[in-house]
């Protein structure tokens, strides 16, 4: 029964149930079938009794929360790693192993060799390529943050300096911040899964708009859980903005490459994820005063603008426009008078002249001077003698009076 | 009248014509003074959408210095 069953062996039923012998070889035969492997892994736990030949090493996945265990000789713990303690990183080469008679599973290992601090930055400077290239760490990718968050999602060790520096930090600068918290192992094996499930919580609530992983500072191998990729990858996963605020002296951890927003200690990433509510309500006060100035120097300027048209003579004298129609009809009324005036005494002449024209043509003046007009019976004027006879009674007209003459003799003068 | 719905700018270009009109002269009498009365009632009209924004700015003053 050692060999793998052939696929016609006989099928365990109700009737005929294998025994826990024949079920624990299987196992055995199934798992002895992966053979020698290089396994990477993280000391979560290391006990070496005294005395005793076999090491037990708890090995965990640094990005997951799994572990296996793994059994080796102190010799070989003592070649490849002598100092090894817990938290540190190794590479061994193992193989299953099952042992029946408690029904469980460890790796042996014949070979075990610490990952020194060169070889785990090499490994990191790999992964940040593969990201990279991946496009995890594009600036086009980077979500922005909101102005003003309605909650906040904080992801940091338990009463940690970095949770009290961004809780204060950001109430002093926006007093009603809203903060969701939560604690994590922020060092050693768990940390990673611990944050990625907080990462989780918090991008699955609505109300979070923007989320924060801070640690304070710390030597390059505390900071690696900060630099596993499965971390970047749950990060770049995230519909919720992230911020980055570990505390670091060289190195930058990758999820300060993948983070949307990197913030270089708690206290800065409090600045950047709510902004300065003296600041803003500073700002705010200066745009109404230079909105309030701009609207009253315009409503200024048009009511000079106004005031120059009302003060427009056509405007300001209305008057004017009647007074120098009156001042028109007034001078053509005179222009009138003073025409009629003319002929009047231009009338007025004509006729004294003409009356000293009828007066210069009367006989009145020769009668005063002594001549006399005579007339013949008829009334005709007496030019000659010979128009008379002899006894003729004449009419003599004197300047003043006339006479009745008779004609005693008429003599024809020569002439 | 549709003046009440004039905008102020609608009011003072219209205020200038007429200014301008009465000023260059060669118009009847009872044109001049339709023209004036004209002018008065678009003068109005300014100042009182003057006056408007005045009384707009002050409210909105008073009111932001109450929440302060």
């Amino acid at each position: 029964m050692t060999t793998p069953e052939p696929n016609g062996a006989p099928k365990s039923t109700p009737e005929e149930p294998w025994p826990v012998r024949v079920v624990s070889q299987k196992i055995s035969g199934w798992i002895a079938k992966l053979g020698w492997v290089w396994v990477d892994g993280q000391v979560a736990q290391i006990s070496r009794r005294p005395g005793a030949s076999t090491v037990f090493l708890t090995l965990r996945d640094p990005s997951a929360d799994l572990s296996l265990t793994v059994t080796t000789n102190r010799d070989v713990l003592d070649m490849g790693a002598p100092n090894l303690e817990e938290g540190a990183r190794v590479t061994l080469h193992a193989k299953p192993d099952f042992f029946p008679a408690r029904g469980t599973l460890s790796l042996r290992a014949d070979e075990i060799r610490q990952v020194g601090l060169g070889e785990l930055l090499a490994r990191l400077e790999r992964l940040k390529k593969l990201l990279a290239a991946e496009g995890l760490f594009d600036p086009r990718r980077k979500r922005r943050l909101p102005f003003l968050p309605a909650r906040i999602g904080l992801i940091t060790g338990r009463a940690s300096a970095a949770e009290r520096d961004v809780l204060t930090n950001a109430r002093r600068r926006w007093p009603s911040v809203n903060f969701r918290p939560i604690n994590v192992a922020v060092q050693g094996p768990t940390a990673v899964p611990q944050i990625i499930d907080a990462l989780k919580v918090l991008d699955a609530d609505e109300t979070i708009d923007v989320i924060v992983i801070a640690r304070g500072g710390g030597g390059v191998e505390d900071l690696l859980p900060f630099s596993d990729e499965a971390l970047c990858r749950a990060v770049f996963a995230c519909r919720t903005p992230v911020v980055s605020a570990i505390g670091h002296e060289t190195d930058a951890p990758l999820l300060d490459y993948v983070a949307d927003v990197r913030a270089s200690t708690p206290t800065d990433a409090a600045k950047r994820v709510v902004p300065d509510l003296g600041e803003e309500i500073r700002i705010i006060g200066q745009a109404r005063q230079r909105l309030d100035r701009a609207v009253r120097g315009l409503v200024e300027r048009e009511q000079h603008r106004i005031e120059a048209i009302r003060s427009r003579p056509v405007l300001a004298r209305p008057h004017v426009m009647i007074e120098q129609r009156a001042a028109d009809v007034t001078a053509l009324r005179d222009r009138a008078g003073r025409s009629l005036d003319h002929r009047i005494s231009a009338a007025a002449g004509d006729l004294r002249h003409t009356v000293a024209r009828l007066r210069a043509l009367s006989p009145a003046a020769t009668l005063d001077r002594g001549y006399a007009i005579v007339q013949g019976r008829a009334g005709h004027v007496v030019r000659a003698a010979s128009e008379v006879a002899k006894g003729d009674v004449l009419r003599v007209r004197l300047a003043s009076g006339e006479l009745s003459a008779t004609v005693d003799e008429a003599s024809e003068e020569n002439r | 009248m549709t003046d009440e719905n004039l905008s102020y700018e609608q009011a003072r270009a219209e205020l200038a014509t007429v200014v301008e009109k009465l000023e260059a002269g060669g118009i009847s009498l009872e044109e001049s003074l339709a023209l004036w009365e004209r002018g008065e009632r678009l003068a109005d009209i300014c100042q009182h959408w003057l006056d408007g924004a005045r009384e707009r700015l002050d409210a909105a003053r008073q009111q932001a210095g109450a929440e302060a």
